[in-house]
């Protein structure tokens, strides 16, 4: 047989599923509708109004308050951006990183705490005894409880959170945007903890138990220490969004970087404004790499 | 063997242990670098109260408006069905805009597909070409794909909005280009860590380097690719609902209005209707995860 009939023949016993199949349809369908339904006004965007402004962006709004001044020299525009940086980047940028570390250090102690409780192989009669039979319906109905409460931590976007926590706790603190972050992440940390810890290796955790370990004592000794790298990938993975979400959380208020390109929005500096997103991009990557970094430390060899 | 394998293993405790020190030592730094105390936490006497009623408003979500409304308005949930529908149109559009993108960008930022493991030392012209072009190649993509990536979806939405006014196509492009770089990254390591015995068995038996990326590579990466997108479509229905905190017609809008008038029911309305599609999202998703990927 020659190759391509081979290929042919292996692409044609290729494993498929009807589900899947069925799946993408309906995705696609439902991209099909959102494109042709008109609530997406694609021609409106093209407009001559549209396109002048897009224009008077691009050729004055943008541009560097000194060039448009007629100071072309590369001073003045050093000059210009190291005074917008000193009277609000730096320090915004700072609390931004602040707020995100904290944020994420506070979700993931919680979701430690919670993680265990919405695992199938710990919270139950007989952990780490495999099947689950003979299981007391308190059990089960803890472990929906915890999860049920993490899904709706994690569909509350930590945007609305933050909206919601601001007129609880005042706009006066970073508590409503460290609040709102940690409280999402939580319930997201939550359940990749609890998947985590429910695809252990359950050989050593089975033998604690056999020795005659109580439930803590096997969570101690045996589940954390093993969850605990996995955990970490997790952890940092997190943090990066973390910083990205913690910048435009300012928009409503708080102080991070996001208000200060509110502020600037509002009174339409948008050179200013491009500016303080460029200092966004340059924090969002210092953090990825930070996190890379770390991932990268926990997984190194000897 | 074993023992050597045991002397030269890691110790990951101690590994952990600093990794650990550390970030509570930057946690640290960060508490009192924001200046923050405990007691701020805590809600003052206005606080509790608008936190009560909001407490309140979970158990009794809104089914029709709290406050009066003019004869002829659009029942409430009609409206929040409407609001639901273009957050969910507005997340399908950018989707699908991200998917095609993050496709592309995937498979360029990918480094598997490239030619055989013979690699660079063979002396045709063509092929030495390749070898220099593909790397500039690659890390061309891979800086458009931080690029994307690094600017939050809202802040393309702002920036949009400055340049072009409130626009719904601009919206979707505002989420569609993080999410695009997004699944571009996670595609391209998909498709970079799936095995690969499949790709060299093809082309063991002659097949070129498109055929085997189309049939021994992306099938093995398809199921963690096709569930992953899943897990982007359900974040992107939440980004769509908060753009209309800008103004766009969807689920944001509405709740901010409901909550800047105190009347919490409705907002619990609002994110009822969001949790219910996030949810019915996550079931779809598991079911695809246990019936696919984890067969």
């Amino acid at each position: 047989m020659t190759s391509p009939d081979r290929l042919e023949r292996l692409r044609r016993e290729r494993p498929r599923s009807r589900f899947l199949r069925a799946s993408v349809a309906l995705l696609a369908l439902l991209a099909a509708y959102a494109w042709s339904c008109g609530s997406v006004d694609l021609v409106g965007l093209f407009s001559d109004r549209r396109l002048r402004n897009l224009r008077r962006f691009l050729e004055q709004d943008v541009v560097p308050y000194p060039l448009r001044e007629g100071q072309s020299d590369a001073g003045a525009l050093g000059r210009w951006a190291h005074g917008v940086l000193l009277e609000r980047g730096y320090e915004a940028a700072l609390a931004t990183i602040a707020i995100s570390v904290l944020a994420i250090v506070l979700a993931a102690v919680l979701s430690w705490c919670f993680a265990p409780l919405a695992a199938a192989n710990v919270a139950t009669r007989r952990p780490f005894d495999g099947d689950g039979r003979g299981e007391r319906w308190a059990w089960r109905a803890l472990r929906i409880v915890v999860r049920l409460a993490m899904i709706l931590l994690r569909s509350i976007p930590e945007y609305v959170l933050a909206f919601l926590l601001l007129s609880v706790l005042g706009p006066e603190t970073a508590w409503p945007a460290v609040l709102a972050l940690a409280l999402h992440n939580a319930g997201i940390l939550g359940r990749l903890g609890a998947e985590t810890i429910e695809n252990l290796e359950p050989g050593p955790l089975r033998s604690l138990r056999a020795i005659g370990a109580p439930r803590r004592a096997i969570l101690m000794a045996g589940v954390f220490p093993l969850a605990l790298g996995r955990y970490l990938l997790y952890f940092f993975y997190r943090f990066e969004t973390c910083v990205r979400e913690a910048t435009v959380l300012g928009m409503l208020g708080v102080v991070s970087l996001g208000y200060w390109i509110q502020d600037a929005r509002a009174k339409q500096y948008y050179d200013e404004m491009l500016l303080l997103v460029g200092v966004g991009v340059v924090i969002v990557f210092a953090a990825d790499l930070a996190s890379a970094l770390a991932r990268r430390y926990l997984r190194e060899r000897a | 063997m074993a023992a050597e394998a045991l002397l030269s293993a890691p110790r990951p405790a101690s590994r952990r242990g600093r990794l650990l020190a550390g970030v509570f030592l930057a946690a640290a730094l960060a508490w009192i670098s924001l200046g923050l105390s405990p007691a701020d936490a805590v809600p003052g006497a206005n606080g509790r109260g608008v936190l009560l009623l909001f407490l309140e408003g979970a158990v009794r979500p809104a089914l029709t408006y709290e406050a009066e409304v003019p004869s002829g308005t659009t029942p409430l949930l009609l409206k929040v069905l409407a609001a639901l529908r273009d957050t969910v149109v507005f997340a399908a559009a950018a989707m699908s805009l991200s998917l095609v993108s993050g496709l592309l960008l995937g498979f360029l930022g990918a480094t598997s597909w490239w030619a055989d493991e013979s690699g660079c030392s063979a002396s045709s012209f063509g092929r030495r070409v390749r070898c220099t072009l593909m790397p500039v190649l690659y890390t061309t993509v891979r800086a458009l794909i931080a690029l994307m990536r690094s600017v939050h979806e809202l802040l393309w939405a702002v920036l949009f909005l400055a340049a072009f006014g409130l626009n719904s196509f601009s919206a979707v492009v505002a989420i569609a280009i993080p999410y695009g770089g997004t699944l571009a990254k996670v595609f391209s390591e998909m498709i970079d860590e799936c095995p690969r015995e499949s790709a060299r068995s093809l082309r063991a038996i002659g097949a070129r380097s498109p055929q085997v990326f189309l049939w021994g590579l992306l099938p093995r990466a398809l199921p963690d690719m096709s569930s992953y997108t899943f897990y982007r479509f359900e974040c992107a229905i939440r980004s769509s609902a908060i753009l209309g905190f800008f103004g766009y017609p969807t689920l944001g809008y509405y709740l901010r209005l409901s909550a800047e008038n105190v009347h919490y029911r409705e907002v619990w309305t609002y994110l009822y209707a969001l949790f219910a599609v996030v949810l019915l999202f996550e079931l779809w998703s598991s079911q695809l995860r246990r019936r696919v990927v984890l067969r």
